[in-house]
């Protein structure tokens, strides 16, 4: 039997592929929201860099950009997060990872997908520097490349197992970002407990929403004023909105499912149980109890358990050692 | 006539692709020149920024390590294309598969029955001596009694307008990607100066590839169940985008090392649906590091147990183990006798006269006539280690001839090849450049000739080498498909030229 399989390092790239795509298109998301948010807000708070700290907390990379800034105090941090070489959650580093990642998966994407991949990362890897002035052009750029990926992708690529793989490394990055989002909230710390629900306060949950492309579907479902409450939810359990985090990891399963029809049970039973249990308790749960948790811890369990599913794919799927000839 | 761009045109001392030794133009390339008429070198610019960023965004690129920004260049692409008439091609094509059947034949002797090393046609301490005669293949017949199934044979045209070969390439020939490559982008941005009706197209090669190897599956899989794979060191050699490409065109799975295991004599690869039976492996990689059993132990590009599951006939690899003694440059001397032994025919592409200095008579002329050859190793590719003695030091003569003197087997000479120049555009004006010819042979249970090749141009001035390891470019290659009428009068440089050839393009 010739039918089409998959090379278990083809499946491996095939969902980092989708992490790292969608990994760079939240990053230049929140980096144009968040960016411009800043400026206009500025007025309100008094000292516009706290929404880079954050934004770079959201990556990950906040110790590592301590450490860059005390060796050049000049250093920018739109410089560090789009396009820093030494930092591998920038832009530019997240762009290439997956450009290498398209490359050696040429023989499974078609040549449209691997040319935007490779064209946005020529372009990002030619440029010098990116000026306050140019930064909403450059990430506008860069997400319009990736959703053109991801359009071309389901237009000229067999919706084979591989494709499975890939949308699971998409919606596991996707609900991962979501939640670092909902969590820049947490390194936004207002000047005083009394602005909760204040001018400043909401303006940061709107920011939130729009960094999270989450803005017009808040809007239908909520008439009321913004509030932490409604924003928490929307973006963590509302089950039709496509980048909450309950969506994600409703499509995940269901990626995963397809994606494993073939593989002998007992390398599939791991993750799917820890996929299948996030599912059920994203279902069960509701803003009240994870406010109550505390927004910031909640956030941290699920992103925990993510990186669990993560470990699970790569340790029983990706790297099994073949069972049975 | 072409315009602008020819107007300092100069050919030199070998005769040239394009024109005649009078200044009219071969007929191969009339239409061409014809429709190139309206070019400048505004236009030549366009065209070739347009050239050059598609091959960009296509990454058929290779990165300048000296640089650690990771920059990317394109290997040069040059729009002045080869063009080769109907005619000429046919002779080539029946050159070619003349050589390459006496070479599978006279693999599958050496590796068997050793007949034409009783009857002396190649003295037996060459083969035997040779690095890339592989002991492990004797007394095994791959199927069908093929070993070489995907050949590159260099050529040239030399001084009197006759193609000659320069070597063989029988162990893992790369390039043929950029033909195909360079094909799509000379459509895309030059399609006004096709002929009206056009040339052979090449597109045809990854599924006559895919033929090939199926035709040479083990003979107990039957066809429907065959799988095929490429087997690739990895995405940081320089040849990965041409294993990633054929892959991609042939739809198989390329696979590293890592991605196989053999059990029992047979070879799986590792998918996530289980293992997956594997049977013939188009390998890229070289024999001492295709399996750590039986050649390199510290090699991790391969596959442990590979051999033994093609001994025993559960797999088919291609280009067969062991072939690299056919494309031996001392073995490439003997050649022409041995298409005479095995085919019982005359050579129809010669060979380029070579001196062995293994065989004691042409050690000794090797040393009388250092300065006047070019030196070169026996078994290395790439143009690396060649020495071209006109333009040599003393110093690198004496070293190289010491060379010779410790390791006689592993070096040939051969007089300074003269050939033929192809225009090229190089600082803002065209320029001759010499240029050779590689096509494609495939041979699986028949022969097929692509009808295209790979041209490597020497773009520095002068130059003789075209290896794109060294500066080289290269430029797509036309074969003319119905240009019968032209061929009548001249199919060579060096043919009569004048009076009644019609430019066609003009007609329409």
């Amino acid at each position: 039997m010739t039918g089409r399989l998959m090379l278990s390092r083809t499946a491996e790239n095939l969902y980092w592929l989708g992490r790292q795509l969608e990994r760079a298109e939240n990053i230049a998301r929140m980096v144009h929201v968040d960016y411009h948010a800043s400026i206009e807000s500025g007025a309100l708070v008094g000292h516009v860099p706290r929404t880079w700290d954050a934004l770079i907390a959201a990556t990950g990379a906040a110790q590592m950009f301590e450490a860059v800034r005390a060796g050049d105090p000049e250093r920018s941090a739109a410089d560090f997060l789009v396009l820093g070489r030494d930092n591998p959650n920038s832009i530019r580093s997240v762009v290439g990872a997956a450009r290498e990642l398209a490359r050696t998966l040429r023989p499974h994407i078609s040549r449209e997908v691997w040319e935007e991949v490779n064209t946005l990362h020529l372009s990002l890897n030619s440029r010098p520097s990116v000026s306050e002035f140019e930064l909403y052009d450059l990430c506008r750029a860069i997400k319009r490349a990736i959703e053109t990926v991801f359009g071309l992708y389901d237009n000229t690529v067999l919706f084979d197992e591989g494709r499975e793989w890939f949308r699971c490394g998409l919606f596991i990055e996707r609900a991962d970002m979501t939640s670092r989002i909902l969590d820049t909230k947490y390194h936004l710390l207002l000047p005083a407990a009394s602005e909760v629900g204040g001018p400043l306060d909401r303006y940061q949950w709107m920011a939130i929403l729009r960094s999270a492309s989450a803005w017009e579907a808040f809007r239908k479902g909520n008439r009321g004023e913004i509030s932490g409450t409604r924003v928490v939810n929307t973006l963590l359990f509302d089950a039709e909105f496509p980048r909450s985090v309950r969506f994600c990891v409703r499509a995940l399963l269901r990626h995963f499912g397809n994606a494993t029809g073939e593989t002998p049970p007992p390398q599939r039973i791991g993750p799917q149980r820890l996929i299948t249990l996030l599912d059920l308790d994203l279902a069960a749960m509701d803003t009240r109890q994870a406010m109550a948790i505390g927004l910031h811890e909640y956030l941290d369990s699920l992103q925990t358990r993510l990186s669990e599913i993560d470990q699970a794919l790569a340790n029983d799927i990706f790297r099994a050692l073949p069972t049975g000839v | 006539m072409p315009g602008e761009l020819f107007e300092h045109y100069q050919p030199l001392a070998g005769p040239d692709e394009m024109f005649e030794r009078d200044g009219s133009i071969r007929p191969a390339y009339r239409a061409f020149a014809a429709r190139l008429g309206h070019w400048d070198v505004a236009e030549y610019h366009l065209r070739q920024s347009r050239a050059d960023l598609a091959l960009l965004n296509a990454g058929i690129t290779f990165t300048v390590y000296s640089d650690d920004q990771g920059t990317e260049r394109i290997f040069p692409f040059s729009l002045i294309p080869r063009i080769i008439g109907s005619r000429e091609w046919a002779h080539i094509e029946a050159g070619l598969s003349q050589r390459v059947r006496a070479l599978n034949l006279f693999l599958l002797d050496i590796y068997n029955e050793q007949r034409s090393i009783r009857d002396n046609v190649v003295p037996a301490e060459i083969v035997f001596g040779g690095p890339e005669y592989n002991l492990r293949m004797v007394g095994f017949e791959p199927p069908l009694g093929v070993y070489a199934h995907i050949s590159g044979v260099d050529l040239v045209r030399n001084q009197d307008g006759q193609f000659v070969v320069l070597e063989d390439n029988l162990r893992t020939p790369s390039g043929v990607s950029y033909v195909l490559e360079n094909r799509t982008v000379m459509v895309r941005v030059a399609p006004d100066v096709f002929p009206p009706h056009g040339v052979a197209p090449v597109n045809d090669y990854p599924s006559r590839l895919l033929a090939t190897l199926i035709d040479v599956r083990p003979p107990q899989i039957s066809e429907a169940d065959c799988r095929v794979v490429i087997l690739t060191p990895g995405i940081f050699n320089s040849a990965y985008f041409e294993h990633a490409f054929l892959a991609q065109q042939m739809g198989v799975p390329l696979v590293e090392g890592v991605d196989l295991v053999t059990h029992n004599e047979r070879v799986y690869l590792r998918s996530t649906s289980g293992l997956e039976p594997v049977h013939v492996v188009y390998r890229r990689v070289d024999d001492a590091f295709l399996d750590p059993l039986a050649f390199r132990p510290d090699s991790t590009l391969g596959v442990t147990g590979l051999m033994s599951a093609y001994r025993a006939g559960n797999i088919t690899v291609a280009n067969a183990v062991g072939t690299g003694i056919a494309d031996d440059k001392v073995v490439y001397r003997f050649v022409p006798d041995i298409i005479r032994y095995f085919l019982n025919e005359e050579p129809l592409l010669p060979n380029v006269e070579t001196y062995a200095a293994v065989v004691p008579e042409e050690h000794e002329f090797i040393k009388q006539h250092a300065r006047e050859l070019v030196l070169k190793p026996a078994n290395a590719s790439g143009g690396y280690g060649v020495l071209i003695g006109p333009q040599a030091s003393d110093d690198r003569i004496n070293e190289t001839l010491a060379a010779i003197e410790a390791e006689p087997r592993q070096w040939i000479a051969q007089p300074l090849q003269e050939f033929s120049t192809i225009p090229t555009f190089q600082d803002d004006k065209l320029g001759a450049r010499r240029a050779d010819l590689r096509p494609y042979v495939l041979t699986g249970a028949s022969t097929w000739v692509l009808p295209s090749a790979l041209t490597r141009v020497a773009l520095r001035e002068g130059s003789y080498v075209v290896n794109s390891s060294q500066g080289g470019g290269s430029k797509d290659t036309w074969v003319l498909t119905d240009d019968e009428d032209m061929d009548d009068v001249a199919a060579a440089p060096g043919g009569a030229s004048s009076q009644s050839q019609t430019q066609r393009s003009d007609a329409r």
